[in-house]
């Protein structure tokens, strides 16, 4: 069943006396559970797509679906609630709030969501310990290594119960060895949380991981392939 | 939208948030608290000495002038005659008396008379007063520079001021002639010997003032055909023991006399010109008070924009994971909040501790003063006391946070403004 469904999407916007097309006449069904990762070069589209699929950018044209929901309908307060409740982001740096432990972090977007607090705690503690972070829960952003904090991240965004993990670029300013070790945690969680992933990317070891691999370029989907998994969970 | 449910941000995590979030950078909020401190404490010391002086000026006023409440014949204040008296001034006393005022009443007559010597003639003001227990009298006993007070019922004594001798060429035991006009064209004169000589430093009185025993004034009274067996006075100066229940003994005398003939006034309506001074030298520290207030909202706004432009990049983030716009706002008002209550909390420990010192030991204006703290007919002593009404405290505490307050509401509506896109990707 398509959890997400995207129909002639396209964006235009003016850069100075340019005018840029972005997206054209995009159009994508995503399942339910799915690992995806929207792959192409530099400018090829995937941050803009990624953001109009988040709500946090609208289209030009087209109309963005999730479940019974068209997003590109709502209004900016609506869409706020909407991406409270049912999606998760994770991006490519400066993901934390400084001030908060891994903890709160984690806590934080289930304290907006209105969770009581003992639910809110388990649960942080939870994907926290499932992210390899238990020791490490009561310390600042700053006292984590890059690759802890985006783990804390991955751990944020599905602590809330999204139905759609959104990831820009989640591995660009990691080693290899966290990189690696980020994918397999987001990987293994997607699969026990049946939680669907679409993650923009250009590095090789998360094409490796995703179950199905959009190519964009010049703002048009090039190649939508679904691809076997080697990589045990 | 398929979903009701809407972002929340409980006030403890709102505060929690936003508590931590002015600790950031710590030594930028500590310098800020610091100037809004200091600014803070000087405006309370300058209203505490404003206070304090005018305080001294009006308490000052009233012992010279005709105290807290002068009951006296209508009409008298706008244009005073010798013929307006109040002739049955021992019935009128009774009726003050009973009324159990928390105070003193003191019986005087006043009177426009011209004084001369052999040397020169001086217009004058003769006040016929209790020389030993009129507040007025006590006040003036110690600034006798020559000669010795009024004893009671001394008919020819008079006291004058050092500037007035001066004028009169007039020595201790010095005979004056004291004239004065009567309704109708004629004047009569009463003969009066120089007992005392006082120097108040105040121009007014040292130069115009003639002090008398009630008797010798009131042969003036009897001479405009009033009976001395009714004790005729021109008012009743009284004084109370609490000034705040002024008002109040106002309304009970007005209550208590015959307002066809006579009137009950307040020192503040007795002396419109003290009044209106001290209202243009206040607004002289609202003009220094608002320099101030200028500087803490200029530092708070400093302060709290610097850190909004700093995080647009974790507004963008926290409008990504579904803050809404209105939650951003409060949380950046919220660190203004706490901001602006730590800047009262901080201004009242530095601006409360200095008016605490300065209350109990005093400021010595007098090296500053060298020509005298007389001002519109009364004196500042020269050393000030600082003093703060609970009024002032209240009105400071709240002109000082709402202004802190209303500085913080620009760097709120501006990051409320973020939009999630452009902010990550700065």
């Amino acid at each position: 069943m398509a959890l997400l469904k995207l129909e002639g999407i396209g964006k235009r916007y003016r850069q100075g006396e340019v005018e840029v097309q972005a997206l054209r006449d995009i159009d994508l069904m995503v399942k339910e559970g799915e690992f995806a990762a929207l792959v192409g070069p530099s400018g090829s589209g995937k941050t803009t797509l990624l953001n109009i699929i988040g709500g946090l950018d609208s289209p030009t044209d087209g109309s963005v679906h999730l479940n019974d929901t068209e997003i590109t309908c709502l209004s900016e307060a609506e869409l706020s609630d909407f991406r409270l409740f049912q999606l998760g982001f994770i991006f490519q740096a400066y993901n934390l709030v400084p001030v908060l432990s891994a903890l709160e972090n984690v806590e934080l977007v289930m304290v907006m969501q209105g969770r009581h607090i003992h639910e809110r705690r388990e649960r942080a503690e939870h994907y926290l310990e499932l992210v390899g972070l238990s020791s490490m829960q009561h310390r600042r952003p700053s006292a984590l290594s890059g690759g802890q904090q985006q783990r804390v991240a991955v751990a944020r965004a599905l602590a809330a119960g999204p139905r759609l993990v959104l990831a820009d670029e989640p591995t660009a300013n990691l080693d290899s060895e966290n990189a690696t070790a980020l994918l397999d945690i987001m990987h293994r969680l997607s699969h026990e949380e049946k939680t669907t992933f679409i993650f923009s990317t250009h590095d090789p070891r998360v094409m490796e991981r995703a179950e199905r691999i959009i190519t964009l370029r010049d703002g048009l989907i090039e190649s939508d392939q679904e691809v076997e998994q080697h990589h045990a969970l | 939208m398929s979903t009701q449910l809407h972002s929340k941000l409980p006030l403890l995590a709102l505060f929690s948030l936003a508590w931590r979030n002015i600790w950031r950078h710590r030594r930028r909020t500590v310098i800020t608290l610091s100037s809004i401190a200091i600014g803070f404490g000087l405006a309370v010391l300058s209203i505490g000495i404003g206070d304090g002086s005018h305080n001294s000026m009006i308490r000052n006023a009233i012992k010279l002038g005709e105290g807290h409440i002068t009951v006296q014949p209508l009409g008298y204040l706008e244009a005073p005659a010798n013929h307006k008296y109040i002739a049955d001034g021992k019935s009128l006393a009774t009726q003050i008396e009973a009324l159990g005022i928390a105070g003193s009443v003191q019986p005087r007559i006043s009177l426009q008379v011209l004084v001369s010597t052999a040397n020169n003639s001086v217009g004058a003001g003769l006040e016929g007063m209790s020389a030993t227990d009129d507040p007025r009298a006590l006040m003036l006993q110690p600034m006798l520079q020559q000669g010795e007070w009024l004893k009671p019922g001394d008919q020819r004594g008079v006291l004058i001021g050092d500037g007035m001798a001066r004028k009169l060429k007039a020595k201790l035991g010095s005979k004056i002639v004291v004239m004065a006009g009567k309704q109708g064209g004629d004047s009569q004169a009463q003969l009066g010997r120089v007992r005392g000589i006082f120097d108040s430093h105040v121009d007014e009185l040292d130069d115009f003032l003639i002090i008398s025993d009630l008797q010798l004034a009131r042969m003036f009274l009897q001479g405009e055909g009033a009976d001395p067996a009714q004790q005729p006075v021109t008012r009743f100066a009284v004084f109370l023991d609490d000034e705040e229940q002024m008002a109040l003994w106002k309304k009970q005398l007005q209550g208590a006399i015959d307002q066809t003939q006579l009137v009950a006034l307040n020192w503040r309506e007795m002396m419109p010109q003290l009044v209106q001074f001290i209202v243009i030298d206040d607004a002289g520290n609202y003009v220094f008070l608002s320099l101030i207030l200028m500087l803490v909202v200029f530092g708070i706004v400093n302060t709290v924009l610097m850190s909004v432009l700093e995080r647009t990049r974790e507004f963008g983030l926290l409008r990504a994971l579904g803050m809404s716009r209105h939650h951003l706002l409060q949380l950046v008002f919220c660190e203004s909040l706490l901001l602006s209550l730590l800047a009262v909390v901080i201004g009242w420990v530095v601006g409360g501790g200095l008016h605490f010192w300065f209350s109990s030991h005093g400021i010595d204006f007098s090296a500053m003063m060298a020509e005298g703290t007389a001002i519109m007919g009364t004196f500042m002593d020269p050393v000030v006391y600082t003093e703060l009404s609970a009024d002032r405290v209240l009105q400071l505490t709240l002109i000082i946070f709402i202004a802190t307050l209303a500085s913080g509401i620009y760097p709120a509506i501006k990051a409320a403004r973020v939009t999630p896109v452009e902010a990550l990707r700065t």
